[in-house]
């Protein structure tokens, strides 16, 4: 029987923007399986990032329960999200969001620092993370001397270094040309196929959504369908 | 938290923005170097050790003030005080010395009573032969090694002194040049020579601006002091006697309340920077909204966080204070340069002494802790997606 990495039970996200009372979330019941590569898809303002950023403990509902790897996540405090973010979590990001003046190598073992690795093998686990994503011949490089595509090849190194049980991605292909958005979708179908990743991906874009096993829509914050993605 | 594992990420951190971290060293810097050398300075007139000669001298004055002079017969009752090895006649002359425009012949001259001279002040040394030519030629003077130099004086030179004060020209001969450990920077001639160029009527002369007393024993110095002090209490000439270094700082009181001046200077230094710097650190941290976001999302904490920036601030404020330190040492070897008449105390040695390095090194330490912190931690407690939403 597979296994239910994240569960959400009536998940309400609502806050206060500019004395406007927005519900980014209402009641969303969702449950993903552990190896399982799904997509949430919708407008914008549909509540999709809000979700990722509650199932990545980067945000806390407003009601309703999340348990995300058996653990829910509303009775931890904010020292214990950030370990446990740091130990269960890769999050890729649309924009990189590399720091600038740090080289691939030194961006990637940089949520290793958090860990008790010493200095060599942070280095070698970088380096495993940086060969796997194909720039292994790169890291010297600072984020400005990388291409778009490179750059978010060193994002997902990032994300996947400490070996997390979730790989988040926002929007991972949205800042990047076509040819580089395939590499960096591939790199997620491959870490989820062969390494069992659970990977949950917000996107705008159909082709990316079709790398999925699953695609959640959602409207206006409310969760509105779940359907096998095309390429099933 | 393994500060050692943060240090690479702090140090590339503090020079991001090269320009701005490079503007804001320097500021802290230049605003340390003056912190350190006016503390060096501070230091040096009221903490500087006194030697072991310096220790054994009492300077004793009218009480009024220098302007006003003690009667001649002073002398003898002074040293009949128990303790008092020798009582010197010590006469500020003044004077000028070819061109009184030119600051660079601006130096210390001295009447004394030559014989007394190398027992009341030791350290001045220079060849028995010079010592006994000087002591027994009436118009005989001896000359600081430095004033020497400055001068190209050397033995056997004429060297004529305009008085200011006194209505006299003095005619003197160098007959020696000392070295001291102290000064090296006076002239002395003759007590006897001047008061007997002087004429009775001009109201100059058989007086004295100071006596310098040689003790036995420093820790009598007190003791002494009162002894004299109380036997001129109901005299017309009341006196006040100190030791040589407070009479020194008292020249230093001339230009006001010199201790606070100085504190005062150095406090609204410290503001001041504090305040740019925070002003600075606030831009820097402001900036970094979005990494902030970044970094918790990969698992650092809220205290992580706001040390690595606190760190930052405090790794250019360090900067500021070594490169401040560096050039507060380099205008200190300028002040030896200084004649001692235009500075109040002996800078001839003067350097940033290890206090002041502690002192300077700990106020850059804040200076950073201080202006970063409130930034820094309000940063840090932002919630990820609201700091996520700022944009570069």
């Amino acid at each position: 029987m597979t296994e239910a990495v994240i569960k959400t039970r009536q998940l309400t996200k609502e806050f206060i923007r500019d004395e406007f009372h927005v519900v980014a979330l209402k009641d969303v019941n969702l449950t993903i399986n552990q190896g399982e590569f799904v997509a949430l898809m919708g407008p914008s303002g549909s509540g999709k990032s809000t979700l990722l950023h509650l199932i990545a403990a980067m945000d806390r509902p407003t009601s309703g329960d999340i348990l995300v790897l058996n653990q829910s996540l509303r009775d931890l405090g904010e020292r214990e999200m950030a370990h446990w973010r740091n130990r269960h979590i890769g999050f890729i990001f649309q924009s990189f969001n590399l720091i600038p003046v740090m080289s691939a190598l030194e961006n990637v073992e940089l949520p290793l620092k958090l860990t008790n690795l010493k200095k060599k093998e942070r280095i070698e686990h970088a380096m495993t993370a940086l060969n796997l994503v194909g720039l292994g011949d790169r890291v010297n490089h600072l984020p400005r001397q990388l291409s778009g595509g490179q750059e978010q090849r060193v994002a997902i190194a990032r994300a996947i270094v400490t070996d997390p049980d979730l790989i988040l991605a926002d929007e991972p292909t949205g800042n990047l040309d076509a040819a580089s958005a395939q590499e960096a979708l591939t790199l997620l179908e491959k870490l989820n196929r062969d390494y069992g990743k659970t990977v949950v991906m917000v996107t705008h874009d159909p082709h990316a959504a079709s790398f999925a096993s699953r695609v959640c829509h959602l409207g206006k914050g409310v969760l509105l369908e779940q359907e096998p993605s095309l390429a099933q | 938290m393994k500060v050692i594992n943060y240090l690479p990420l702090i140090t590339k951190n503090s020079f991001r923005n090269r320009r701005r971290s490079l503007l804001t060293i320097i500021s802290i810097a230049a605003s340390l170097c003056l912190l350190g050398l006016l503390l060096t300075i501070y230091q040096t007139f009221f903490y500087s050790e006194v030697t072991a000669d310096q220790a054994l001298r009492l300077i004793t004055r009218n009480r009024i003030s220098l302007a006003n002079p003690l009667p001649l017969s002073y002398q003898q009752r002074i040293k009949q005080v128990p303790g008092i090895r020798e009582v010197m006649i010590t006469q500020w002359f003044g004077g000028v010395y070819k061109d009184a425009r030119d600051p660079a012949n601006f130096f210390a001259r001295f009447a004394v009573e030559a014989e007394k001279l190398f027992t009341v002040n030791p350290e001045i040394k220079l060849p028995e032969s010079e010592q006994q030519a000087f002591i027994n030629d009436r118009t005989g003077c001896i000359v600081g090694r430095k004033t020497a130099a400055r001068h190209n004086l050397k033995t056997g030179d004429r060297v004529i002194l305009t008085g200011d004060i006194f209505p006299v020209k003095m005619e003197l001969i160098v007959r020696g040049i000392y070295e001291g450990t102290t000064d090296n920077e006076s002239l002395f001639f003759h007590y006897k020579y001047l008061n007997e160029s002087l004429s009775a009527g001009a109201g100059f002369k058989d007086i004295v601006a100071t006596y310098s007393i040689r003790m036995d024993r420093a820790e009598d110095a007190n003791t002494i002091a009162k002894s004299i002090d109380d036997m001129f209490r109901n005299s017309p000439s009341q006196t006040k006697t100190e030791t040589e270094q407070a009479f020194q700082l008292s020249f230093l009181a001339f230009l006001g309340n010199v201790k606070l001046i100085l504190l005062t200077i150095c406090a609204a230094v410290t503001f001041t920077i504090l305040l740019v710097s925070g002003n600075t650190m606030a831009m820097a941290v402001r900036e970094r909204a979005r990494e902030v976001g970044v970094l918790k999302t990969l698992g650092f904490t809220n205290g992580i966080v706001l040390w690595l920036m606190v760190g930052e601030a405090i790794v250019i404020s360090l900067l500021g204070g070594v490169i401040g330190l560096l050039f507060a040492g380099g205008l200190c070897l300028l002040l030896r340069g200084l004649p001692s008449a235009f500075t109040f105390a002996d800078f001839s040695r003067i350097s940033v002494p290890p206090s002041v390095t502690i002192i300077c090194l700990l106020v850059a330490g804040m200076i950073g802790l201080v202006s970063s912190f409130i930034p820094a931690l309000s940063a840090s407690r932002r919630s990820i997606v609201e700091a996520l939403k700022f944009t570069d």
